[in-house]
């Protein structure tokens, strides 16, 4: 099973590096159709899934049937003939040797249908999750097929560039560069490229649906920040705000919750991707606060990195003068291709410089980090002194013999904490090199203990007035001996002993 | 240890010394109602152990030597046709009338006749031509196999080795002990010395309040773990069976009663884990492990229950 799996990855690999290596456009299209072969068998069996859970059963009670026959000729399985028997039950074999009609026992039947209910409702346990899995398989081909057609086709390719370019065309003002990237004409046919991008948004749906991983999410995460920082794209803030959700999600323990949640949100992204793709249009408000935005970034990366660029004097009023065209008509914009040499400077800024943004981000963390680590050890550490302190409350517990066990474990604690015991060393190897007088009373404890963790004795109130003066004795006399940095130790196991 | 075993241990002692220990397990095997399987070389005592064992507890004794030719009706006797009567009349074999049975050199004996005495050991009773006759109650096999000049023998088959309850060796005496015994025997036979000191009702009543001994759940989970651990360790080809299991708590409430306790311990488990297992576990032959090695192992790894049942109060 593993083994095909490493089988699959590896061809994979194979394939990709191929189709990318490869320039010919018609071996890429049949490089990219061979990676959908493997999952042919998977695809079927995927859909037919449900035909040979049915099948399944059948077979099963055949075996039985057989076994049943061979069964019927021991003569426990018969008795003797009562009117209104059927004549064909009647076992003539034996009714013969032994001189009176006999016939043959159909409780057996009963048993043999009860297990092929049985059998049905076993074999559709483990049939679903191999669905699941199959549609899953068949999802990632999918999403791997329409990739690589969208990355590969020309006209599916200049289909999706020209998207974009409808995208760029809303936020002009920044992404004026865009045009030297994608030179695509608007009016480039776009359906295409549409259907498989509406391809690779359903089958991702379909995997975070089917798995509800927690990377798949951050991936989708990463793309869109990537996205909108990387392009100067300003979502507007419901696009946002299921961002933040869907990381809050990604550190989220519970499966399914967290599997309904993704979904909800998966979808949505993709909508507003598609509706942003489509029908692009953005406002001036977030087009001039995506603006600030970029203008403080940067301010903020020369600061970092000390590196100053060139201010053109006349840009902030060039802004000025676009914001205005955009706040007179996103039309007019759109079609101004002059537009781009006037802005050659402020395209520098506008690229994004990496490595500035890295060290931002990265000070960012360290700033969080250092904020927030000298508490860190006093709020685990608090945490698990309350849950030990909850842990001596048995003490006190009106099973005597159950105090008596935990407050045992407890000295068997501290002294394993000094090293005075190995850990899954009988007691009686145990307290090596303490005082007689000491090991006496844990000898005598120890026996207090096995009673009250194997017998059914009902135990006496002395016997914890006993157990808790060992325990008492045991914590002065090893807080004594112990120099400064066992006692923290002792400290610090204290607080873990739960 | 309890008084009576006490006393029962120094008559013994009278004709056995310094082996103090293996005798004691196996009286608790015979508390515990099992058959023991002594791994020895020849002339170290096997048989006055037994003779002096049954002398003390008032037993019934009886020895077979196997060989060979030794067959399954010696055992469990036969029928035979008796003219008078004009029937058949049946003569008990060695089986029928004994309390402690000396089988020795077990491994001499045919496969037949082994699985004969196997099965009486098992069920407790004999069958000849249909009528079933039961043992004597209480009944001890001590069987012993020679190492020792092992050609033409046929050691006993795993399967039927597990049906022993402890596998013991007395080994040779050290030097004190030879000594004395070396003294003893000068003029008198202290075998005359030894003196009925218990009654085989007594025997059997201890056998019923050894199985009232209790243990709990964290002691069965003991158990459990450890021959589960013993099928899944790496040297092993096979491991502790279920009815090794069985043996394991029989034979730890045998020692919990020794010790005067009414429950089993984890303790107790330990100190009769290697006698009851070490016959019941077969080594990979790529393995260069010994037995000992891999039920050590086990005791060291396997979680003591004193460590690992938290929350039993919960069952």
């Amino acid at each position: 099973m593993k083994k095909r799996y490493v089988g699959f990855a590896v061809w994979l690999v194979l394939t990709c590096l191929l189709y990318f290596f490869e320039n010919n456009t018609d071996t890429r299209i049949v490089l990219a159709c061979t990676l959908l072969m493997p999952f042919v068998p998977v695809l079927r069996r995927g859909l037919f899934e449900k035909d040979t859970v049915s099948q399944q059963p059948k077979a099963i009670p055949q075996t039985i049937k057989t076994f049943e026959t061979r069964e019927e000729d021991d003569p426990g399985d018969v008795r003797a003939y009562l009117p209104g028997d059927p004549v064909n039950r009647i076992h003539w074999k034996l009714t013969a040797k032994r001189d009176e009609l006999l016939v043959r026992e159909q409780a057996k039947n009963k048993t043999a249908e009860e297990m092929e209910i049985k059998t049905v409702l076993e074999a559709e346990q483990p049939a679903a999750n191999k669905l699941k899995k199959h549609i899953f398989l068949i999802g990632f081909s999918i999403f791997l097929f329409s990739l690589m057609l969208l990355l590969m086709i020309p006209s599916a390719n200049q289909g999706m560039q020209a998207l974009l370019n409808r995208l760029f065309d809303a936020s002009e003002a920044v992404n004026a560069y865009a045009y030297e990237r994608f030179d695509v004409p608007a009016d480039q046919p776009v359906a295409f490229a549409a259907v498989l991008l509406s391809l690779i948004g359903l089958s991702l749906l379909g995997m975070t649906l089917l798995s509800g991983s927690r990377f798949l999410a951050l991936g989708l995460m990463a793309a869109c920040v990537l996205f909108q920082i990387y392009f100067g794209l300003a979502f507007p803030f419901w696009v946002n705000v299921p961002l933040f959700a869907l990381f809050v999600l990604w550190m989220m323990k519970r499966p399914w919750k967290r599997k309904v949640a993704l979904t909800a949100l998966t979808g949505m992204m993709i909508v507003s991707m598609a509706v942003l793709l489509l029908y692009p249009g953005v406002d001036a408000a977030t087009e001039a606060a995506s603006e600030t935005v970029r203008d403080r970034l940067s301010q903020m990366a020369q600061s970092i990195t000390g590196t100053t660029h060139e201010q053109p004097a006349g840009e902030n009023e060039t802004r000025h003068v676009h914001t205005q065209t955009l706040t007179a008509g996103g039309q007019e914009a759109r079609t101004d291709r002059e537009y781009r040499l006037v802005t050659v400077e402020e395209e520098q800024i506008s690229m994004p410089h990496w490595v500035d943004y890295l060290r931002i981000v990265l000070l960012l963390l360290l700033t969080v980090a250092l904020v927030i680590l000298p508490f860190l050890p006093f709020l685990l550490l608090n945490q698990r002194r309350k849950k030990a302190l909850d842990a001596r409350k048995v003490f006190e517990s009106e099973n005597v013999n159950e105090a008596v066990f935990a407050i045992f474990q407890h000295v068997a604690a501290w002294l394993e904490a000094t090293g005075h015991g190995e850990d899954n060393t009988p007691y009686a190897a145990w307290h090596a090199d303490l005082s007689p007088d000491y090991v006496q009373r844990f000898t005598a404890c120890e026996k207090l203990f096995e009673e009250a963790a194997y017998s059914t004795h009902e135990m006496k109130e002395e016997d914890r007035q006993q157990a808790l003066a060992l325990l008492n004795e045991t914590e002065q006399a090893l807080q004594q001996r112990a120099d400064w940095k066992q006692r923290l130790r002792l400290k610090y196991k204290e607080c873990l002993w739960v | 240890m309890r008084l009576e075993m006490e006393k029962v241990l120094a008559e013994i002692e009278k004709v056995i010394a310094g082996k103090r220990e293996a005798v004691t397990k196996i009286l608790t095997a015979l508390l515990a109602d099992g058959h023991v399987l002594l791994d020895d070389v020849p002339g170290v005592g096997k048989t006055t152990l037994a003779v002096a064992l049954s002398r003390a507890v008032g037993l019934n004794y009886k020895r077979v030597q196997f060989t060979p030719d030794v067959l399954p009706s010696d055992l469990v006797g036969f029928s035979m046709y008796d003219r008078q009567s004009g029937g058949f009349s049946y003569h008990p074999g060695a089986l029928n009338d004994a309390n402690l049975l000396l089988g020795d050199e077990i491994n001499r004996a045919g496969s037949k006749t082994q699985s004969a005495l196997l099965e009486a050991m098992e069920e407790r009773q004999v069958t000849v031509d249909g009528v079933t006759y039961s043992l004597q109650k209480p009944f001890l096999v001590i069987a012993t196999q020679n190492s020792v000049g092992a050609a033409g023998t046929q050691f006993l088959p795993y399967a039927q080795v597990d049906r022993f309850l402890v596998r013991l060796s007395l080994g040779y005496p050290d030097y004190a002990a030879q000594m004395e015994m070396l003294k003893n025997r000068q003029g008198v036979n202290p075998m005359d010395q030894v003196q009925c000191v218990m009654t085989r009702d007594v025997l059997i009543s201890m056998q019923k309040e050894v199985q009232q001994v209790v243990s709990r759940d964290a002691i069965l989970d003991y158990i459990t773990r450890l021959t589960l651990a013993s099928r899944e360790h790496e040297a092993v080809d096979v491991g502790i069976s279920p009815r090794g299991a069985l043996f394991l708590d029989r034979m730890a409430k045998a020692h919990a009663w020794m010790d005067g306790r009414d429950f089993v311990t984890g303790n107790d488990v330990q100190a009769v884990f290697r006698d009851v297992c070490a016959h019941r576990v077969l080594l990979k032959e790529s393995t260069n492990q010994t037995v000992d090695d891999v039920l050590n192992d086990l005791l060291r790894t396997v979680e003591n229950p004193d460590r690992h049942s938290r929350g039993m109060w919960k069952q």
